[in-house]
């Protein structure tokens, strides 16, 4: 038997047009730039913090540390996980209309599961809210 | 804060829909680390994300993971289960 939340689900309508909308990414994938530190991979309990990914980013200089998945298909392609370039196509092709200013990477394993749902979940609603002009998010896991 | 809109793609659907999703996508057959299909599938890639944000547009069910199935992926994957305790 599969146990589910407790908790109400957070919907928040959307009642727009997609065409007119500026989206971004979050993912749990373990995904940041190659420039930035690596999600701490040593500490058992998880890495609570996230890396934030501008919108201009080349998806060349983006990688995964991640050890809960195989990572080797998002290393030749890290579309699979990040669909940053998949994003462009659809926003050329009047799909969407824009690419939000900032996307997120986190390390979606964590045996904190309070730290990451009270701590780094709103924390990264709230760097989505404050200036990536997101209108709506697209979520990924490994 | 106002509430932003979300949509998950997923390939552990049972894992997933224990947090019960405001929307979420399930690839069917897509093994983990390929949330938008296989590395240089672009189709598929556009295709799987195109499906997922138009359930934002969609009367879909809060908590509800939707299922869809992607031929061209070609062979599928068995999704982690939940444990039953």
């Amino acid at each position: 038997m599969t146990t589910l939340s407790r908790k109400c689900v957070p919907f928040t309508p959307f009642d727009g047009d997609l065409s007119k909308a500026t989206v971004a990414i979050v993912t749990a994938a373990g995904v940041h730039l190659k420039d930035q530190d690596p999600f701490n991979i040593a500490d058992e309990l998880g890495d609570l913090t996230f890396r934030v990914i501008p919108e201009d980013v080349d998806s060349s200089h983006l990688m995964v540390t991640h050890h809960h998945y195989d990572h080797a298909d998002a290393d030749s392609d890290i579309n699979v996980v990040f669909p940053i370039d998949v994003l462009r196509d659809l926003k050329e092709e009047g799909f969407i209309r824009e690419i939000a200013r900032k996307h997120v990477g986190y390390m979606g394993y964590t045996m904190q599961l309070k730290a990451m749902y009270e701590g780094t979940a709103p924390e990264i609603a709230n760097e989505i809210d404050k200036g990536s002009r997101a209108d709506v998010v697209v979520l990924t896991g490994g | 804060m106002r509430g932003v809109p979300t949509v998950l793609i997923t390939v552990s659907p049972e894992v997933s829909a224990q947090m019960r999703p405001p929307r979420a996508l399930y690839p069917k057959g897509f093994k983990i680390g390929n949330s938008l299909g296989r590395p240089g599938m672009r189709d598929l890639q556009r295709t799987v994300l195109r499906d997922a944000l138009t359930l934002l547009t969609q009367n879909t069910r809060p908590g509800e993971v939707v299922t869809r199935e992607y031929a061209e992926y070609g062979e599928q994957y068995e999704p982690p289960r939940v444990k039953s305790k």
